[in-house]
């Protein structure tokens, strides 16, 4: 899995921070516990050495994995900090008026995502965004617990029922990157995915266009038959 | 002048059993009855709950698979989540310590028995609602059912009132039988039992007894609010109401962090008696294992909200977590290190309880390492609730509470039968258990870690990168699960037909090896003087050196005063 936004990059590094942390800890263990089971046998004839323990050893041991616990909060801290920080929308990104993220309201309702764009567009399933701009995601439920999570652009958050939660993310490349809900939710909790379509911002602002058109069509046409009469 | 008797005074030898086995152990308020039901209940479960694993991970086989629709899989995992946590782990650890503890502070029982039987049949009632349940419509809300999934709006059949009714009793059971665990451990210790001389699986006993004492309380209150929530009307996680859904994320992750530290810190403690029984050898810095154990208990559960990362929480709130989950390096790394340091320069015996505790160390050393990710804020958002969670999550209950337990199991399944399980069964068991939990649970971090696989979805689809990773894994489960199943047949077999085992079938070094194999119903006739960590130690050198002391001239000996 490739990162595509600023926030992704810092959390594939600490992937790997924690991957070697990690590492490290469990071969310690392993291989200490294999080298005693190994080298202390019954068979060699040798009598058990009745000790105790020691203050000094055990005072050592504690203060290695104690500063080894320090350096990864440390490090979590100023990577989960670079993580959060909305990022700056890009020279190629879609100019705004004001250096603010482009807001979308995302809600989560059983089993599919709808996306309200600020200019009154929505979609559903496919949320569209400019490349090379910061896109916040204001998270609400409508039901229940649902997770947001497009790995490839942002860590995942929960949208609960009451709250707002938030994403930000600022694609990299134009594309599509998929995603599935993360809380179960119900029944159809499995196939509750979504796709982010990462165009250019002409397109962008094609699409916003395009769906209004389409939105305001098809009201038009609702409206009408009701005023004939029919039921829509 | 008092008449004179009738008849010839009666001496007898015992009462005769009065009333049927059975009848006996089902009215029985004697700790190592109880602990025994406990104990074979939890295994009974155990065998259950990998059943209800296959047929999910059967599921996960091939993509977009339809063995089971999605609202058989929901409840699957559902019954699950509440076997392996309420009905298999906790009863597991409880009724080994409720067994053991007793014995091993020297005690005739228990301070409390009638609190301790009670709380043993509330767990086989929490059992019975659980399952009855299956008959009519059994629980879709998943393995913590978040509100408002589990509100009546979105589960309106009383699948979740089951749920919560059963591990509401379960949980009530448990709390009881810590408070007499807690009564018996402060008040029946045998003269010169002092703390600083407590067996370590003792201590964790205590340890245990007083985290269910704070946390149990804890999700009773919050089942109570999601019956109430459910069947009275009640707002307490109805966001648009005055409640919060995320009260009951903060109760029942309090709980659920607790009971996970609580089965590790029970597992540590039964490893605590058999490495160093196994090596010859005292354990290594007793009073540092003992105290990292407590210290697990109060930091592990502190860390509670490192399963609400993705929640909507400050970041501060997020960074506690972390260092307290951070902090539990030092006492989980202290245990490590005196358990391996306690082999290095014994006489290692390698049987099969020392063969399962290995496993354990191993297997609790691959997922609490794989938490450290879910620990740190960022890393978190990409690991949690995909099957790298699983995976961890797995990893450390399935060695704290199946390896670790099976190695109580082994350990001291001959005090409590006067047998022995069968050396060769275990050896197959334990090696095709570790290869299955490997096989089984390791492709799993590559699927969620690597390519984002969610965590309890029914399905996953074609072209997501997971097909392979997910096929090995159901392979593998089905290795775990013979491996299980060998150990389950394993026990059943040895209980009538093991090798006879002796009284102290280890050469143990605490009291319970002192007791006869079953213990007799007061469990001891006489109890010898305690003056060390290791009485029964004492005992043999006394024994060995008798002679020695005889043959003492004089001169040598003290004068008596």
């Amino acid at each position: 899995m490739t990162p595509h936004s600023p926030g992704t990059e810092q959390i594939d590094t600490l992937l790997w921070i924690g991957f070697v942390a990690a590492t490290i800890l469990a071969v310690a263990v392993i291989g200490g516990l294999l080298y005693a089971l190994r080298s202390y046998r019954a068979e060699r004839g040798a009598e058990p050495r009745q000790l105790t323990g020691g203050r000094r050893i055990q005072l050592r041991v504690a203060a290695v994995l104690g500063a080894f616990a320090l350096v990864l909060f440390v490090l979590s801290v100023s990577f989960t900090d670079k993580a959060e920080e909305t990022p700056a929308t890009g020279p190629i990104g879609l100019r705004a008026a004001d250096s603010e993220p482009l807001k979308i309201l995302t809600t989560g309702q059983q089993w599919l995502w709808r996306y309200d764009y600020p200019n009154e567009a929505f979609s559903y399933y496919k949320l569209v965004v400019p490349v090379d701009t910061a896109v916040e995601l204001d998270l609400v439920s409508t039901d229940v617990v649902h997770t947001w999570d497009v790995p490839e652009l942002a860590g995942k958050r929960d949208a609960v029922p009451g709250k707002t939660n938030r994403v930000v993310f600022r694609a990299d490349e134009e594309g599509t990157y998929f995603g599935q809900a993360a809380t179960l939710s119900g029944q159809a909790y499995a196939a509750m995915r979504t796709a982010v379509e990462v165009v250019s911002p002409a397109e962008y602002e094609a699409f916003i266009e395009g769906s209004k058109e389409d939105i305001q069509a098809a009201q038009d046409r609702v409206v009408g038959l009701i005023k004939k009469g029919e039921t829509p | 002048m008092s008449a004179p008797s009738k008849g010839p005074e009666l001496v007898i030898d015992g009462f005769p059993p009065r009333r049927a086995r059975w009848v006996e152990l089902a009215t029985s308020a004697d700790h190592k009855d109880l602990g025994r039901i406990l104990v074979a209940g939890a295994l009974g479960f155990l065998f259950i709950a990998v059943v209800e694993l296959l047929l999910m991970r059967l599921q996960l086989a091939i993509p977009e698979n339809t063995f089971l629709d999605p609202v058989t899989f929901n409840r699957m995992l559902s019954l699950y989540g509440a076997t392996a946590v309420f009905l298999c782990a906790l009863p597991l650890a409880l009724g080994f310590f409720y067994y053991v503890t007793p014995l091993q502070i020297g005690a005739r029982g228990t301070a409390l028995p009638r609190l301790g039987q009670t709380g043993t049949w509330l767990f086989i009632a929490g059992a019975a609602v659980l399952y009855s349940g299956f008959l009519f419509t059994p629980t879709e809300a998943g393995v913590n059912p978040l509100p408002p999934l589990s509100g009546l709006a979105f589960l309106p059949d009383n699948g979740v009132d089951a749920w919560a009714a059963a591990t509401g009793l379960a949980t009530l059971g448990f709390v009881l039988i810590a408070i007499d665990l807690v009564a018996t451990l402060r008040r029946l210790r045998a003269p010169g039992m002092a703390w600083r001389r407590l067996p370590a699986f003792s201590w964790a006993a205590a340890i245990c007894s007083w985290l269910l004492l704070a946390i149990g309380p804890v999700m009773l209150a919050a089942i109570a609010m999601l019956l109430i929530d459910r069947n009275f009307d009640g707002i307490f996680f109805a966001g648009d109401a005055g409640g919060s859904p995320l009260l009951w994320q903060h109760l029942s992750w309090i709980f659920y962090t607790g009971a996970y530290m609580l089965i590790l810190i029970f597992a540590f403690g039964a490893l605590a008696e058999i490495l160093p029984v196994s090596a010859g050898k005292p354990l290594f810095n007793r009073g540092a294992v003992i105290g990292s154990l407590a210290a697990i208990a109060v930091v592990g559960t502190l860390a509670w909200m490192q399963n609400m990362f993705t929640a909507p929480i400050g970041i501060g709130w997020m960074y506690y977590a972390m260092v307290m989950s951070l902090a539990l390096i030092v006492p989980f790394g202290l245990v490590f290190f005196n358990l391996i340091a306690t082999l290095i320069g014994g006489a290692i015996q390698l049987r099969a309880p020392l063969l399962f505790a290995a496993g354990a160390i191993v297997v609790i050393a691959v997922g609490l390492t794989a938490e450290l990710g879910h620990a740190m804020v960022a890393l978190g958002w990409r690991l949690q609730h995909t099957t790298d969670s699983t995976a961890a999550t797995h990893f450390a209950l399935v060695g704290g509470g199946v390896f670790g337990g099976f190695a109580a199991l082994h350990w001291w399944f001959p005090k409590m039968t006067g047998r022995t399980m069968g050396e060769t069964l275990a050896r197959a068991s334990f090696w095709t258990m570790l290869v299955g939990m490997l096989v089984a649970f390791v492709p799993l971090f590559f699927t969620g870690g690597g390519e984002g696989e969610v965590i309890d979805a029914y399905k996953f689809f074609n072209g997501t990168g997971v097909s392979g990773y997910n096929l090995i894994a159901t392979i593998g489960s089905f290795v775990l699960a013979a491996g299980i199943v060998m150990t389950l047949a394993n026990a059943l077999l040895s209980r009538e037909g093991g090798a006879p085992a002796g009284h102290d079938a280890w050469g143990g070094d605490s009291l319970e090896w002192f007791a006869l194999s079953p213990p007799e119903p007061h469990n001891f006739d006489v109890l010898p003087d305690v003056r060390s960590a290791r009485p029964l130690r004492d005992i043999r050198d006394a024994i060995a050196h008798r002679g020695e002391r005889a043959e003492r001239p004089a001169s040598e000996s003290q004068p008596v005063a």
